[in-house]
């Protein structure tokens, strides 16, 4: 590839038909992170050509996904109780309300868009690293939750310190809900003295959040913590999240504010993490994660998965020196590490792999193809073979709205690498050339991006425009491998 | 290890089959055996090993387990119950082709989800510490073949060039493949980017197969087919998860009884799916750790360290609850809070294989299990 699609594969999405080739890759992929983010999508597959706005209702806030779920939970109890519904009435009522109500699928398809139309794909492919170290699967209401927290805690983050994104994604009340630290009640708060005192509820410490935080979202294992910091933590999270009781949850549905701390659940006294000192109230949080994210493990925990997804499959120390060297010198600041990151990427000759879903925008975009139904279809009933945007990224192995594990996607090319996910690739492959009309035939597609001369030789000892399309997106080089 | 007690001992008078590790005789060659296949169903998040087995002749149980308690639990002997979930188990059990090991782990004490499943695949020194798993290198050692019931390809089976999975694909608008067609785009990869493309050149999988659906108790059914074919793999894995139950896990009902009755019925479906190879068959459960022994503040349990092992199958002769129990009284507690380990899980892994594949116990050790000093324990699983 030529060195501006060959960079742009390691750390965007591949340059779409109407894109201009920057000339300096490097001055380009630097102001990408300055680059205004906007939703942007096609409303219909039959007007596939018109990439506009995602309208203003389909961007619903914190309070707006609350009564969605209400909704979403009304009806849903109407639909049950109605004893003169059949099996298969209900089922179908219900999925109508899921569809009007359940923001998710929305969320989900938006997401597709955007890191198929793009103009601001670097960005795209930075938040989409820590949307994915900072996980949040499906449990609860979080379904609701998530494209805010992709949106609201992470790219509307990505620009400012790590500590600053670090305490926002903890506050947030997908991740508080994701990680059970919603229940969770210190041991001597008032709430759970005056618990034991009625002897009417039984509430406790719940410490999952207070472990991944540390095991996952910074300093990692790496830092020897014990199981005292992990509880210390878990008592300075504890009354961060919101009211569960059942009466409350019913009326307001879902969790609506961020930054919600109660301080009757709160723990109180001193407590002890990594050897700092963190005092009782709802600063204690804001100094636990300042604490963390300056750790020297965490430096090095991250910059380790920066270089692995970025920069090249087998990663060198000298990189993860030089982006600590940076994080310390700038004071976490992530828009002067992701500068790091990219200049790192672009010195690195190595090719580096890449995940399905990122494959799959890349295909898309470079064939300048239509795979994603619009925002209006898909409350139609269409007759067509298209998958929704859920079952696309299911069937890739890579759901981001699902039930997962806190540690996310690994970035580690062998876990990515077996018969069952390479078919995935030719299929997928075939699935885009058969339904999804790419505008550019598998020759324009090489001339543009300048393919070396062993995918060039791969696709044109083949016959049939499909085969070469297939052979061209399952190539080493498209492949990133 | 904390060293046995009194209190221990007197529980052991009432567990029947138990188990000192240190006395262990290391003998055998079980060549002249015919080869068996083996399962292992991965548990993932960490199963509740006191909610599974209970220990109902604990006194501590009661008190550390008030909420999520079972009313009811099958009983196995005076000692251990079985959650009422494990129907299907039970009556294995009751046939003599099941068995429990109960207070055992991987030797892992961190209580990270992702350290301890990189380990327990594994099966090195330490997580992180191989790229191949422990069946992979048994299946490289005996030259058999494995598959996997997934989309990746899982740790634990990696190590072998003969092994492969499976997981039905629906891309709407794709058809299998053209065999000639991937056979140019493998030429074109190299390692073991190519070896995966040649993998789905020569899956051969009939219509039938390819619509099957991809929930564990269907995929335990085909790998069961799939294992009762002459030629067919020796060994499968599957995964069945969201043991995980940080909070409201439930006790006869609820989150974790769910799990649990998932995870009969995968057994059941792969009884089914073997059909007269269960006769030749190992089953065996594997998670990263067990939960806390108390109940936590938001009526579930935390991260802990020894959990259960569930073994069914053919190849057991006589029903046991294998364990050197270490008690629940908060002296006997790992770090006062978890279920001490008191029987090292690899060697029950090892025994199995030894069983399976005919390789001696000390090759295994050495070349499975990357230590020289893992503890035979097959006579006390399959005589």
């Amino acid at each position: 590839m030529t060195e501006s699609f060959r960079v742009a594969q390691k750390i965007g999405l591949l340059f779409r038909p109407e894109d201009d080739i920057p000339r300096d890759i490097k001055d380009w992929a630097i102001g990408q992170l300055s680059t205004e983010s906007k939703s942007i999508g096609i409303k219909s597959i039959s007007n596939s050509h018109q990439i506009e706005y995602w309208p203003e209702d389909y961007l619903p806030n914190l309070s707006e996904r609350a009564e969605m779920l209400r909704q979403l939970r009304l009806y849903e109890d109407m639909i049950q109780k109605d004893k003169s519904l059949s099996k298969i009435e209900m089922d179908r009522l219900l999925w109508i309300s899921e569809k009007k109500n359940n923001i998710r699928f929305l969320d989900e398809l938006r997401f597709a868009h955007r890191n198929v139309y793009a103009e601001d794909q670097v960005k795209q492919r930075f938040s989409l690293f820590w949307s994915n170290h900072f996980t949040v699967g499906i449990s609860g209401t979080t379904r609701g939750l998530i494209g805010h927290f992709m949106d609201a805690a992470i790219l509307d983050n990505l620009n400012g310190s790590f500590a600053n994104m670090l305490y926002k994604v903890t506050t947030h009340p997908a991740m508080l809900t994701y990680l059970d630290n919603i229940y969770s009640v210190g041991e001597n708060s008032e709430r759970a003295i005056q618990c034991r005192k009625n002897n009417k509820c039984k509430v406790g410490l719940n410490d999952n959040l207070g472990r991944e935080l540390l095991e996952l979202h910074t300093v990692s294992p790496a830092a020897n913590y014990t199981e005292s910091d992990i509880r210390a933590t878990a008592q300075i999270l504890a009354g961060w999240g919101t009211i569960v009781d059942k009466p409350q949850l019913e009326k307001f549905g879902l969790f609506n504010h961020w930054d919600a701390f109660v301080s009757n659940r709160a723990e109180p006294g001193t407590k002890l993490v990594l050897g700092k000192a963190i005092y009782a109230g709802k600063d204690g949080l804001h100094n636990l994660t300042e604490h963390l994210a300056s750790h020297e493990h965490t430096q090095r925990h991250l910059a380790h998965k920066l270089c692995q997804h970025f920069v090249s499959d087998d990663v060198q120390s000298v990189d993860i020196e030089h982006i600590m060297k940076i994080w310390q010198q700038s004071g976490g600041d992530l828009r002067k590490i992701h500068q790091a990151v990219i200049e790192r990427a672009i010195a690195s000759k190595a090719p580096k792999f890449q995940w399905p879903a990122i494959w799959l925008f890349q295909v898309l975009r470079i064939s300048d193809s239509t795979y994603f139904l619009g925002w209006d279809d898909i409350h139609k009933d269409l007759n067509d073979r298209r998958m929704s945007a859920k079952k696309v990224f299911q069937e890739l192995g890579q759901p981001f709205w699902a039930k997962r594990q806190p540690n996310g996607y690994s970035s580690s090319k062998s876990y990515w690498i077996s018969g069952e996910f390479l078919e995935r690739r030719l299929r997928f492959s075939e699935a885009i050339y058969n339904t999804a009309h790419p505008q550019l035939t598998p020759k324009e597609v090489m001339d543009r991006i300048g393919v070396n001369s062993a995918t060039r030789n791969l696709v044109e000892g083949l016959s049939g425009r499909k085969r070469q399309f297939i052979a061209l997106m399952c190539s080493p080089e498209l492949m990133g491998v | 290890m904390a060293k046995l007690d009194m209190t221990r001992r007197k529980f052991l008078k009432f567990t029947g089959a138990s188990l000192f590790l240190s006395a262990v005789p290391v003998s055998g060659f079980t060549k002249d055996l015919p080869q068996g296949n083996i399962s292992v169903i991965l548990l993932q998040g960490g199963m509740d090993g006191l909610t599974a087995v209970p220990p109902i002749g604990d006194p501590a149980l009661a008190s550390l387990r008030q909420e999520i308690g079972l009313s009811n639990p099958i009983k196995v002997n005076p000692f251990f119950g079985l959650h009422p979930k494990l129907q299907h188990f039970s009556k294995l059990m009751a046939r003599g082709e099941a068995s429990i090991v109960h207070a055992t782990s991987f030797p892992y004490t961190k209580r990270s989800h992702f350290e301890g499943q990189n380990y327990m695949q594994g099966g090195g020194s330490s997580p992180f510490s191989t790229t191949t798993g422990w069946l992979g290198r048994a299946l490289d050692l005996a030259l058999l073949p494995g598959r996997a019931l997934s989309l990746e390809l899982p740790l634990i089976l990696r190590g072998s060039l003969n092994v492969d999975n499976f997981y039905p694909a629906r891309v709407n608008g794709s058809s299998k493949p053209e065999k000639w067609l991937i056979e140019q785009i493998t030429m074109a990869h190299q390692a073991e980017v190519a070896r995966a493309f040649q993998a789905v050149g020569d899956k051969v999988v009939d219509q039938a197969r390819s619509n099957i659906p991809r929930d564990p108790v269907s995929l335990a059914k085909y790998a069961g087919e799939q294992m009762s074919t002459k030629g067919g793999p020796v060994a499968s894995v599957i995964r069945v998860n969201q043991f995980d139950t940080h909070a409201l896990q439930g006790a006869d009902e609820g989150s974790h009884g769910d799990r649990l009755e998932l995870l009969d019925e995968v057994i059941k479906a792969y009884r089914e799916g073997l059909g007269d190879a269960w006769d030749q068959s190992i089953i065996l459960t594997l998670t990263e750790f067990g939960r806390t022994a108390s109940v936590n503040g938001t009526g579930g349990t935390d991260h802990g360290y020894a959990s259960v092992g569930l073994l069914a199958g053919g190849l057991i002769d006589n029903s046991r609850v294998i364990s050197e129990w270490p008690g629940l009284a908060d002296v006997d507690l790992y770090e006062e809070r978890d279920l001490y380990a008191t029987i090292d899980y690899r060697s029950v892994c090892a025994a199995c294989i030894e069983r399976v594949l005919g390789l001696d116990h000390d090759l295994i050790s050495q070349k499975v299990f990357l230590t020289s000093k893992l503890k035979r324990t097959y006579d006390y699983i399959f005589s």
